[in-house]
């Protein structure tokens, strides 16, 4: 059995472990303090960096993870979706949802 | 108050002495150090019953054929063996990693260097002595001993000299890094070094579970105390440390005393009462989980953010993807548009791609997954008592205004994810975690602009 699991998966229990992941994706966002807009915006004025923290521990923990599991033969890295590179739409749409963080403040 | 005397050299104690001492508890091992040694324990227990298992050759084998079979029969094949070996040795490289960088400073260079590894004077007797008490030749007394005894330190030099050699050969067998010829030496150093720690580890073991006068050095790895008179009689100097922290603690509580009220001091850090009652010390294990579930204060960033890259990487192993949020507020959007008119989303060039005939656009991994979010935040707030109606704004702001301010950056945000296929979860996080080239472009453009935005609207947050 090789990852990623879900084209295995019932439709059921697709959904089912969506809920799930959900759950712990909700559970540290609130843990991290990211349900506060004064929390999030603070970070914009140097006063508490725990958005860029939580942001790259989490990408780098998930990084190794991914190289490992893919190094290991666990995990087919050509199954795993990568978003496609579109330089100046996103550029430009990181701009204005940059712009939009910190005026909303979430 | 007469302050007591503290002896210079173990002197013999009254009998009511020693019973007083052998009741009363002091402090030995912080947690953190005795998790770290069963951690230690569980993976040298669980590498060296795998690793033996792995040695097949005829020329190295150090286990019995059958051994070979049955432990090979139990992982399916060698090579899910192997991964097994591999996965547990690289768990216990990260935790060594953690464990020196957050205790470099107040652990590493002081505590090992200085207690658990270096021998004084008294050590270089102490172990001359006792070879020649085991081989009968004296009956002379051990010199006094540190918060570690000599053989104690001799076996903490080897384990500590040989894990970095034992990581290193065993990261480059495991992904035959340089050369083969560097593979093969590898092999031969790994299988020497753990050698070398396996007939250390041996005596450990036995001194530890079967020796019948260090049965409070093995209590204290579970509980973190030893009985003060075991600490007199085996660990004397550190005895007399402990004796001094709690003096001048007692000498600068009678001048708080004599000097009036004023704030009580904190308990000195190597004494306590006596060990509590089992039902208490269960009662602390629930105050460990009240203090990291229940505290109003949020998770410190690096835990927090360790979390969230574990669950991101289960989302990638399970599911095939990342983590979002933007996409799946769009299906929502789009469950909407088809209800109101079927025929616009079908004909819309953007919106029909989300929309396939006889298909809900709800049924979509993150859809259920905002779901999970809701609930999951819901949870971790309401443990925390942080659940609460209010809104957070600047105080120079009012409330109208900082709605206002909410309807216009969601707006801007909704736009520009959606321009860029992605939110800060959906493109910046997920995306950043494979490398997307896109996503860090994005993450990038995100925190310019906040950065910038932020100088201009200072006065409303601030």
């Amino acid at each position: 059995m090789s990852a990623p699991f879900a084209t295995s998966f019932s439709t059921f229990t697709y959904f089912a472990v969506a809920v799930v992941l959900g759950l712990f994706f909700g559970f540290f966002l609130e843990r991290a303090g990211f349900s506060s807009a004064l929390k999030l915006t603070a970070q914009f004025y140097f006063k508490d960096s725990a958005v860029l923290k939580v942001m790259f521990t989490a990408i780098v923990v998930a990084m190794l993870g991914l190289v490992y599991f893919s190094l290991m033969g666990w995990l087919n890295m050509g199954q795993v979706y990568i978003p496609a590179t579109f330089l100046w739409p996103q550029l430009v749409g990181g701009l204005l949802l940059g712009a939009g963080f910190i005026v909303g403040g979430y | 108050m007469g302050v007591e005397t503290i002896p210079r050299m173990p002197t013999p104690l009254t009998a009511e002495r020693a019973e007083a001492m052998s009741q009363r508890m002091i402090k030995k091992h912080h947690v953190a150090i005795m998790l770290l040694h069963w951690f230690n324990a569980t993976v040298w227990l669980t590498e060296l019953t795998t690793g033996a298992a792995l040695i097949s050759s005829p020329h190295f084998r150090v286990v019995p054929y059958w051994y070979i079979a049955l432990v090979q029969g139990f992982f399916g094949t060698r090579s899910h063996l192997l991964q097994f070996h591999i996965t547990v040795g690289i768990i216990w490289m990260v935790v060594f990693a953690v464990y020196g960088i957050f205790g470099v400073r107040t652990y590493l260079a002081r505590e090992v260097i200085e207690k658990e590894v270096a021998l004084d004077r008294d050590d270089w007797r102490w172990l001359w002595v006792r070879l020649r008490l085991i081989l009968k030749r004296t009956n002379e007394s051990l010199p006094p001993q540190g918060v570690y005894n000599a053989g104690q330190k001799l076996f903490a030099g080897l384990v500590y000299t040989m894990i970095p050699i034992v990581m290193l050969s065993g990261l480059v067998m495991a992904f035959h890094l340089v050369s083969t010829s560097l593979v093969q030496w590898a092999i031969v150093i790994h299988f020497a070094a753990v050698g070398m720690v396996f007939s250390g580890l041996m005596i450990h073991v036995y001194m530890g579970a079967v020796f019948p006068e260090e049965k409070p050095a093995f209590f204290s790895m579970l509980t973190g105390m030893v009985n003060e008179l075991y600490a007199y009689r085996h660990h004397f100097k550190w005895w007399q440390e402990v004796k001094m922290h709690e003096q001048v603690w007692k000498r600068e509580v009678a001048e708080d005393i004599r000097n009036g009220p004023s704030i009580s001091r904190p308990e000195p850090p190597g004494a306590t009462e006596a060990l509590p009652p089992a039902s208490h010390r269960e009662s602390q294990f629930k105050a460990a989980l009240q203090r990291t579930f229940r505290q109003p204060q949020y998770w410190p960033p690096y835990v927090a953010g360790f979390g969230l890259g574990l669950t991101l990487l289960a989302t990638f192993v399970i599911m095939g993807q990342g983590l979002g949020a933007s996409g799946g507020f769009t299906r929502y959007l789009v469950a909407i548009l088809t209800w109101v008119s079927p025929h616009y989303v079908a004909t819309h060039d953007y919106w029909s791609q989300y929309a396939q005939p006889g298909q809900s656009p709800l049924l979509d991994f993150l859809v259920f997954e905002l779901i999970g979010v809701v609930i999951g935040g819901f949870i971790s707030g309401w443990l925390a008592g942080r659940v609460r109606i209010a809104v957070d704004k600047g105080p120079r702001i009012s409330k109208g205004t900082r709605y206002l301010m909410a309807l216009g950056g969601g707006t801007l945000m909704g736009f520009g994810a959606r321009l860029a296929r992605g939110c800060t979860s959906g493109l910046a996080l997920s995306g950043g975690a494979v490398l997307s080239a896109g996503a860090w472009v994005f993450m990038m453009a995100v925190f310019a602009a906040g950065f910038t935005g932020a100088y201009f609207l200072r006065r409303y947050w601030l």
